[in-house]
């Protein structure tokens, strides 16, 4: 069932859902962004229609509601503890397709790898996806190739024409709030073609892995390569996250648990107590993130790389660090092994 | 070369005399430091017509044109006409009549900038906005004034060496709850600025706020957006810092967390400050030096006279100018040369 809905009503539909929800959407922070008089787009709470932002590809991914960057999980005192309350509200969260596959990674690494993660889990069971339509993308999307371009998963589909929706109400617990409103026979489209395209090679076996873990085409981000850790947090994908305890006073026996996002490209990331650490250069760190979204995910979890294709971390890169050049680039240097490879046989 | 010639006259023009007998160079105004790249073909034409075909960049970001012959300097004023028309009147808004004469006054300075933030990763501000509202208010003046504007502490533009340095600072938030405790900005901060932030017990980041600069290195360096510039700009400025044979210094800081409002008020009272120390006759010496006649103090009551301050602004409770020469008792005029301030018995 399609509707199409002016602006006002849209907000007097968002009041009335606000009863039940908290509704999430790309928000403009003026000035906020990484330079002067530049400004960022990222997951807020949003109360009118006009404060979502359309036009623009956010530059923080729709993740961040559902896993906060720092989230208390426990409280306690001595011997007791009690987890953090979970929001009452459920949530709505508009999220455009690659969002929406990213959410489905995200499930199988929170949710399907062996163990259920609590807090993850109630939060996902009160999101309600509102899909924002996505027809032409931005210059370092590559969705299409990632196979993230599509999506049924979602209650709500809409598409900003002018001062009105179009939505397309999937799920029947919506129609309510839609009574009376102007019919339209919307269903949302997807882009079928990004600007840039992206084959991403497949690893025959383990020799050529290693092999490639060996490759000289990492060094260049030794130098490149700033290890801020942008990409990783802009990353939809990326769920990696380390626990501080946080102690109220010098009693350590009372405090409470956070989480908080990490980031595989930050040095220290992978050091060991006792002081081992597995990947002590920034090519090392490159390496395994890289591998990590267009190899091993794949190898686990089998139907898809872990990559959505949202370009979001070339976007941030402050140093123009083209993830789609990159496995370009990975691509050559497998081409490069399977040769030498087969030339020795 | 037998000619009747009044050089303070033409330098007071924008023509500076040369070696040569009978030769000038036209020096072109560029407040803030950027322009239409049209006008290069001003400066072209100027140099390959009147001039002796080259082209010099002025030292102040001015255009120079030297080896303009002195019987040339009515055409060049009259070709300029419509060049002080576009850049300073319409550019900056300054109120002056523009006529062939060419520039009434070569007094205020040129302000400098450097490219500021429509360009540089590094700039908290637009360096030339600031620029074109000051040269409203001090130009055309024949009080010799020194202004230049710099992005950020940095400093590319040596503001540190002006009358008047402004730099372009941020009071920088904070979002703990989008901290991911990587430490970017403890490491950015002691290597570019001033080494007041560290990671705490909790994994967040603890500030000196008192030693902070607000230059922005951590904003750019974060990777999750947890340090963002405030929406509020915020500008320092500092004082008396010059070049010159005597006592080349740098600046000190005087006024440090100002916004633009009580800044712009405060260059509007460096006209009456001037007339002040020089009872109402300009002479060819630029305004750090009427600060030492002054003195900070009578410097400071009248610049900021009725400037209403920000309040997170705060002001130089003293100034104290150390030069080595001081100490070492070279290059100094004595006591009893010192020029006086103030009204004098005629």
């Amino acid at each position: 069932m399609g509707y199409k809905v002016n602006f006002a009503k849209v907000n007097e539909i968002f009041d009335a859902l606000s009863k039940e929800y908290d509704i999430y959407a790309p928000k403009l922070f003026p000035n906020e962004g990484r330079y002067s008089e530049t400004d960022i787009v990222r997951y807020d709470r949003v109360t009118k229609v006009e404060d979502i932002v359309f036009d623009k590809k956010s530059d923080y991914p729709a993740k961040e509601v559902l896993s906060p960057i720092t989230e208390t999980i426990f409280y306690f005192t001595e011997d007791e503890w009690r987890e953090s309350k979970a929001t009452s509200k459920k949530i709505m969260i508009f999220m455009r397709p690659c969002d929406v596959n990213a959410m489905e990674h995200q499930n199988k690494i929170y949710l399907q790898n062996g163990f259920e993660d609590f807090f993850y889990k109630r939060m996902y069971e009160k999101v309600k996806v509102v899909l924002m339509e996505c027809k032409e993308g931005w210059d370092t999307c590559f969705c299409v190739s990632m196979n993230s371009n599509k999506t049924d998963n979602y209650s709500l589909a809409v598409r900003k024409e002018d001062n009105d929706l179009l939505v397309e109400v999937k799920d029947d617990a919506f129609k309510p709030y839609f009574e009376g409103v102007e019919a339209n026979d919307f269903t949302p489209e997807f882009i079928e073609k990004n600007e840039v395209e992206l084959e991403v090679p497949e690893i025959k076996n383990k020799t050529i892995l290693n092999k490639l873990k060996q490759h000289p085409m990492w060094q260049e981000y030794n130098s490149r390569c700033i290890s801020c850790g942008a990409c990783t947090i802009a990353c939809s994908t990326c769920t990696c996250f380390t626990t501080t305890d946080i102690t109220y006073n010098e009693n350590a026996n009372v405090g409470e648990r956070r989480r908080t996002s990490a980031s595989c490209q930050v040095e220290g990331f992978s050091l060991m107590a006792g002081g081992h650490e597995f990947r002590t250069t920034t090519a090392d760190r490159m390496r395994y993130k890289v591998l990590h979204k267009f190899h091993d995910y794949k190898v686990r979890f089998k139907d898809s790389h872990m990559c959505v294709g949202c370009g979001r971390c070339t976007s941030r890169c402050p140093e123009f660090i083209s993830i789609t050049a990159t496995v370009k680039k990975m691509a050559k240097a497998i081409e490069e092994i399977e040769n030498e490879v087969n030339a020795n046989e | 070369m037998n000619q009747d010639i009044n050089v303070k006259k033409l330098r007071t023009n924008c023509f500076r005399q040369s070696k040569v007998p009978g030769e000038f160079m036209l020096q072109l105004r560029v407040p803030g430091n950027l322009i239409d790249a049209k006008y290069l073909t001003v400066i072209q034409h100027i140099a390959q017509t009147w001039g002796n075909g080259t082209f010099h960049m002025g030292t102040r970001q001015t255009l120079n044109a030297p080896g303009i012959k002195y019987e040339n300097i009515p055409a060049v004023n009259e070709y300029i006409e419509s060049y002080i028309r576009e850049v300073e009147v319409e550019q900056c808004d300054v109120d002056m009549e523009v006529n062939n004469a060419g520039y009434p006054t070569i007094g205020a300075r040129n302000i400098m900038a450097c490219i500021g933030n429509i360009h540089c990763i590094k700039a908290n501000i637009n360096t030339q906005k600031l620029a074109r509202k000051i040269e409203r208010l001090i130009f055309p003046s024949h009080y010799h004034i020194k202004v230049a504007v710099a992005g950020c502490p940095n400093d590319c533009t040596k503001a540190n060496f002006n009358d008047f340095g402004i730099m372009g600072v941020n009071k920088i938030d904070y979002h703990p709850e989008r901290c991911i405790g990587c430490g970017g900005c403890v490491k950015a901060c002691e290597h570019h600025s001033t080494r007041v932030l560290s990671l705490n017990a909790q994994g967040k980041i603890d500030k000196d706020t008192c030693c902070c600069v607000g230059c922005g290195e951590c904003v750019l360096v974060c990777p999750t957006s947890a340090w963002t510039r405030s929406q509020k700009q915020f500008y320092r400025v500092t004082l008396a810092g010059r070049t010159g044979k005597k006592d080349p210094r740098a600046g000190k800081l005087f006024l440090n967390w100002i916004t633009e409002e009580p800044l712009l008020q405060m260059f509007a009272n460096w006209q009456k400050f001037s007339a002040w120390v020089m009872d109402n006759k300009p002479e060819y010496i630029h305004g750090g030096h009427l600060i030492d006649r002054a003195g900070y103090h009578k410097f400071k009551e009248m610049i900021l006279d009725g400037v209403e301050l920000n309040p997170e602004c705060l002001v130089a409770d003293n100034i104290y100018w150390t030069e080595s020469e001081q100490r070492s008792n070279m290059h100094l005029i004595p006591l009893t040369k010192h020029e006086p301030a103030g009204p004098q018995s005629k």
